[in-house]
């Protein structure tokens, strides 16, 4: 296929894609994030339990039953998500009330059977079946017996570890795994822990939230978790109750009417931990009503069981059955003697009925299922039933964030997240118009294309669009920018070197595509390591600056390359000033490896600066680091910051930093709230108090737990590190070790930078800093693969200069496109800064810190290390050597004769036919074979030039393979010759008439005219 | 936070190495791994010597004078370098 049918063909596939995304964005709606369209957030972190390890079996169960209870809610589109190893996201958008959603999606209510009188502790620490003031008697599992938390934790540390696989307190042998020891390895379960207080006799919360009923901890560090401190004064001890044995509370305090008149009551019974059935074990959970003979009418929760369960119930029921036949003593009433089942549910008795042992003598019959009653109202009968019916998370899930964004503030993020993406697109368009004319409209044409197709990516996949994902399409657009940019800039060299227009781009798309594919799939592997490894929050960020960044590589290299050359052979682009190509081009003659010392020194002092301010203020890392609750509110009364922190004080939260803010969302005047980590309970109670006293127009809240802090830096690091090092093999296997080095200081050198600036401007670090600073990785490396693919080409081309000269001649090359690709980018991460909302200038600050870094550091710190070390090795050290000799000093450039830079052409490496004969090279751009070549070159009579100049018009011989030149080597000759660097396809598209060029095609595929 | 601190002062020491004659052995690479190693190495010695302990100061615990640790550190790593290089007979060389 030649150029020109494979540019119709690449314009047509451009056109069918666009007429097919157009149809896409019609006809497909899009899906916003919670960011921009409010609802609830919330990530949970799997912990082992007794029953199962956490793998991404158990977590895959648990994303299927949380996807059941989420639609038993009615969410529409709600995501439920593994993000890292062991966290789970859930994100419900339209939901607004984020306790109902916790409550029910998060929800790890484990239910047991037990049977009662064997399995009660007594005073000794071991059963008392038949003490009716260790079991409660006909009053068994109510709170009119029992004994206070603290006394049973004290009869039940008298118990030794009891290792049972069916343990609720233990994990047992799993697989290869053995099963837990003392140590809690990896957290396995090996009983349970309570931080006791023997001088008052209590057993202290150890969590924050929970403020009356005190759950046990797994491990002995979770006693302390959420920051919990004891009371000051008081004489703690954290202890362990062996696994074995467990605490259950009483059941409920009701009246007559079965209503709850206490929910919790600090009575509590010491149980042999051997339940004979679980959740697991039933089938079809429903809500009713107690109807039967002697029904009150009370909710209640019927059920029927699984094979298993049905045999173990006939068989355990008959067993209590017999023993209170034989409890039945003379003198014993029919109800002293009756045995108990008990129905635990999370740790408090929900039920424990007695066996009528003359109505069921032989047990009950399973057949037709059971029921739990009891206590229930409407409600909580319902969510029992719901919950049995999606099933008992397998894993234990801890909630270590939620966040709530309101609709109206989302809304108004969507706004300012288009005001920025608009003015960014605009922007860009405007300066490659104005910098490069026809070629920038061409590439305004290839922008428009990328966003057509992108949106259309973002439909089709679908991919759910968040702020953070906004940011990434933006920064792609200056990404797809600087690929035109690259490739304008050598095409315009090209043209303004000599070649015509036509060969001018084909050779400027040529030898700008490798620089190309370099810079972009560094950065899409920077996204790929960003989304396998960020939160959910810079996922979506990640995903779009990687779709994009592909994307880019389609409309702006190939759709552009296809355009212009189409326009071209047709006439449209045909003088070089259409291009902005009619002046010779600045070049820069600035001594930038002499002066290196001096831009060292700058980026020491500004390192030194930043480390000091490290030292003197810290970095502001925000709660996404740190862990606490960040509430976004406007009131309806107008208020002062005090009277806000006094009503907080009053609620029991102290401390509180409070600023004031303006969003048009809230009415003009907002505030933000910081304070420690609000647990759900607290968080429900400041929104309420704070509607009683003031009035909500609006509450948005983001709470982060210490682990999710701790997840995120930990992913951030690794993130860092994995980039770096993939990175580094990227560049050491396209360039070559050496290289890998100087780009891996000039990373440190953005990163460390960024952070100074960040110290030194007490800006707030937060997760979106982490992912602009880990895109910076990818994107700053650009500009440095420009200037060391630029050298690389050069390094053959002057076979007798220092490394310096160069990398001089390379810098004073690619400067301007180095610092347009960098403008070019900067234009729309300002428009970000100054448009977007919090979220995107967070993004757009950590952006441009980095890109004018990334910059500074690929010219003036890459590249003199590159130099440095380099100039260490042999045949420099000699090139040195002998222009010291020669001149005195090492000139700043290699000039030759008449003030021209040196100039060889490198020898090319003749490429074999599929016959395997070795034949001339056909690059692309070269239009015609080699036996046209030669024809014409008899026809224009250029075969008489000088022989300097005809051998670089020629093309290299076959055979000899290219050799390194010789040190020292002689002086090339002065490339004088207008001809010099004429190629093939100069000759023909400048002198050749149109004629010849279709005959000779015609000949060359053999279809003589 | 602080072993942040001490590798950007250690960074940031290595710049002003570029006003030496690059004897350093492993050359200006050489002479950042000297001065990244050193600034750590001090940091963790003396601020261990501090508190007591082998510890990266957090957050809270970095100022002005911890980062300041690393200097000698950062020092004495780059003098063992170009000790190292003169020692091995490394060349002159300047850009």
């Amino acid at each position: 296929m030649n150029d020109r049918r494979r540019n119709v063909f690449v314009l047509l596939l451009v056109a069918g894609l666009l007429i097919a995304s157009l149809f896409v964005i019609v006809t497909m709606p899009t899906k916003l994030g919670l960011d921009l369209k409010g609802g609830v957030q919330l990530i949970y972190q799997a912990k082992p339990t007794a029953q199962a390890k956490v793998d991404s079996e158990s977590i895959g169960r648990s994303i299927e039953i949380m996807r059941k209870r989420v639609d038993q809610l009615g969410v529409a589109e709600p995501e439920i998500q593994q993000t890292g190893e062991r966290e789970i996201s859930v994100a419900l958008p339209d939901v607004s009330n984020a306790q109902r959603a916790q409550n029910e999606v998060g929800k790890t209510a484990q239910l047991y059977f037990y049977d009662w009188e064997p399995n009660v502790i007594g005073p000794e620490g071991k059963p008392a079946p038949e003490d009716a003031s260790v079991t409660g008697g006909e009053n068994a599992g109510s709170a009119t017996s029992g004994i206070s938390e603290y006394q049973a934790v004290e009869r039940a540390l008298k118990r030794p570890p009891i290792l049972r696989k069916n343990s609720t307190t233990w994990t047992p042998p799993q697989g290869k795994t053995p099963g837990c020891t003392p140590e809690q390895k990896d957290g396995c379960l090996y009983g349970s822990w309570y931080l006791i207080e023997p001088k008052h006799e209590r057993v202290l919360c150890p969590t924050v939230g929970k403020e009356k009923v005190c759950a046990p901890a797994e491990t002995k560090e979770a006693l302390y978790a959420d920051g919990y401190k004891p009371p000051k004064g008081a004489i703690t001890k954290a202890v362990r109750v062996n696994p074995g044995t467990v605490l259950v509370q009483a059941r409920p305090v009701e009246n007559a009417e079965g209503k709850k008149l206490v929910e919790s009551p600090n009575k509590w019974y010491v149980l042999n931990d051997d339940p004979v059935l679980t959740g697991s074990d039933i089938t079809n959970p429903v809500q009713g009503f107690n109807e039967g003979n002697g029904g009150n009418g009370a909710p209640n929760v019927s059920f029927g069981f699984t094979g298993y369960g049905k045999e173990v119930f006939e068989k355990v029921t008959k067993e209590i059955a017999h023993r209170g036949q034989e409890a039945q003593l003379p003198g014993v009433s029919k109800e002293a003697a009756q045995q108990h089942f008990a129905v635990v549910l999370d740790g408090q008795l929900i039920t424990v009925p007695s066996i009528d042992f003359s109505e069921y003598p032989e047990g009950i019959d399973a057949s037709n299922g059971s029921q739990i009653s009891g206590g229930f109202t409407l409600t909580s009968a319902q969510e029992l039933a719901s919950e049995l019916q999606s099933g008992a998370l397998p894993i234990r899930l801890d909630l270590i964030s939620r966040s709530q964004v309101s609709a109206t503030l989302g809304k108004q993020a969507l706004q300012q997240a288009l005001v920025a993406l608009l003015v960014g697109f605009l922007v860009v368009c405007v300066f490659l118009l104005a910098f490069y004319r026809v070629l920038g409209a061409i590439a305004v044409g290839g922008l428009l294309i990328y966003g057509i197709y992108f949106f259309a990516l973002i439909k089709l996949i679908p991919i759910t669009m968040t702020l953070p994902g906004i940011a990434g399409l933006i920064l792609t657009i200056g990404v797809a920018a600087d690929a035109n940019i690259v490739i304008f800039e050598r095409v315009k060299e090209e043209i303004r070197g000599g070649r015509s227009v036509v060969a001018g781009i084909a050779t400027g798309y040529r030898k700008g595509f490798a620089a190309i594919v370099d810079a972009n799939v560094v950065t899409f592997m920077t996204a790929f390591i960003l989304f396998a490894l960020a939160t959910a929050e810079v996922k979506g960020f990640a995903f779009t600056l990687g779709i994009g960044t592909l994307v880019s590589l389609f409309t702006a290299v190939l759709a552009t390359q296809a355009a212009l050359g189409v326009m071209s052979t047709t006439g449209v682009v045909t003088h070089p000033r259409a291009l902005g190509a009619a002046k010779l081009g600045r070049r820069w003659t600035f001594d930038f490896m002499g002066h290196a010392k001096w831009f060292f020194s700058l980026s020491g002092t500004i390192l030194l600066i930043g480390a000091l301010a490290i030292g003197a203020k810290g970095i502001n890392l925000g709660i996404d680091f740190k862990a606490g609750t960040r509430i976004q509110t406007g009131f309806v009364k107008p208020v002062t910051t005090a009277e806000i922190s006094e009503e907080l004080s009053s609620l029991g939260v102290h401390g509180a930093t409070i600023q004031r803010f303006s969003n048009a969302s809230v009415g003009g005047t907002g505030y933000q709230i910081a304070t420690r980590t609000l647990h759900p309970e607290q968080l429900t109670k400041v929104e309420d108090g704070l509607q009683s006293a003031f009035g909500l127009k609006h509450f948005s809240e983001k709470s982060i737990g210490p682990t999710f802090g701790q997840a995120v830096a930990k992913s951030a690091v690794i993130a860092i590190i994995a980039s770096l090092l993939v990175i580094s093999a990227y560049i050491a296997l396209r360039f070559e070790w050496k290289y890998a080095v100087p780009v891996l200081i000039a990373l440190m050198h953005d990163l460390l930078i960024t952070a100074g600036v960040y110290a030194l401007t007490g800006r707030e670090v937060t997760t979106a800093t982490v992912a602009a600073l880990l895109t910076i990785l990818g994107y700053s490396l650009y500009d440095t693969i420009i200037v060391f693919d630029r050298v690389r080409e050069n390094v053959p081309r002057m076979p007798r200069a220092a490394f310096s000269q160069i990398v001089n001649r390379s810098m004073s090359e690619v400067l301007t496109r180095s610092l347009a690709t960098s403008f070019c980018t900067l234009l729309p991460v300002t428009a970000l800064l100054l448009f977007g909302g919090e979220t995107l200038q967070d993004f757009a600050f950590a952006l441009i810190v980095g890109i004018a870094s990334g910059a500074y550091s690929s010219i003036f710190i890459a590249s003199p290390v590159l130099t440095q070390w380099k100039e260490r090795e042999p045949v420099y050290r000699a090139r040195r050597a002998r222009l010291i000799a020669e001149h005195g000093e090492v000139p700043a450039y290699a000039l030759v004769a008449g003030g021209k830079m040196e100039d060889v052409e490198p020898a090319k490496r003749p490429r074999r036919t599929r016959r395997g004969s070795l034949v001339a090279p056909e690059e692309a751009g070269e239009q015609i074979s080699k036996e046209e070549f030669d024809e014409l070159v008899r026809d224009l009579d250029i075969d008489n030039k000088p022989k300097s100049a005809a051998a670089d018009v020629e093309p290299p011989p076959p055979a000899p393979a290219p050799k390194r030149a010789p040190e020292p080597q002689p002086e090339p000759a002065p490339l004088v010759d207008p001809t010099a660097d004429l190629t093939p396809e100069d000759l023909v598209l400048k002198d050749a008439p149109k004629k010849t060029t279709r005959k000779n095609r015609n000949r060359r595929h053999g279809r003589p005219r | 936070m602080g072993m942040l601190a001490w590798v950007m002062l250690g960074l940031a020491i290595w710049h002003y190495t570029i006003f030496l004659p690059d004897r350093f052995w492993g050359g200006i690479v050489g002479a950042l791994l000297g001065a990244l190693a050193g600034s750590v190495i001090s940091g963790l010695v003396i601020y261990g010597v501090k508190v007591g302990a082998l510890a990266i100061p957090g957050e809270k615990t970095t100022d002005v004078g911890v980062v300041l640790y690393a200097v000698p550190g950062a020092l004495l790593g780059l003098a063992a370098i170009y000790a190292l290089g003169v020692m091995r007979g490394e060349q002159v060389q300047t850009v």
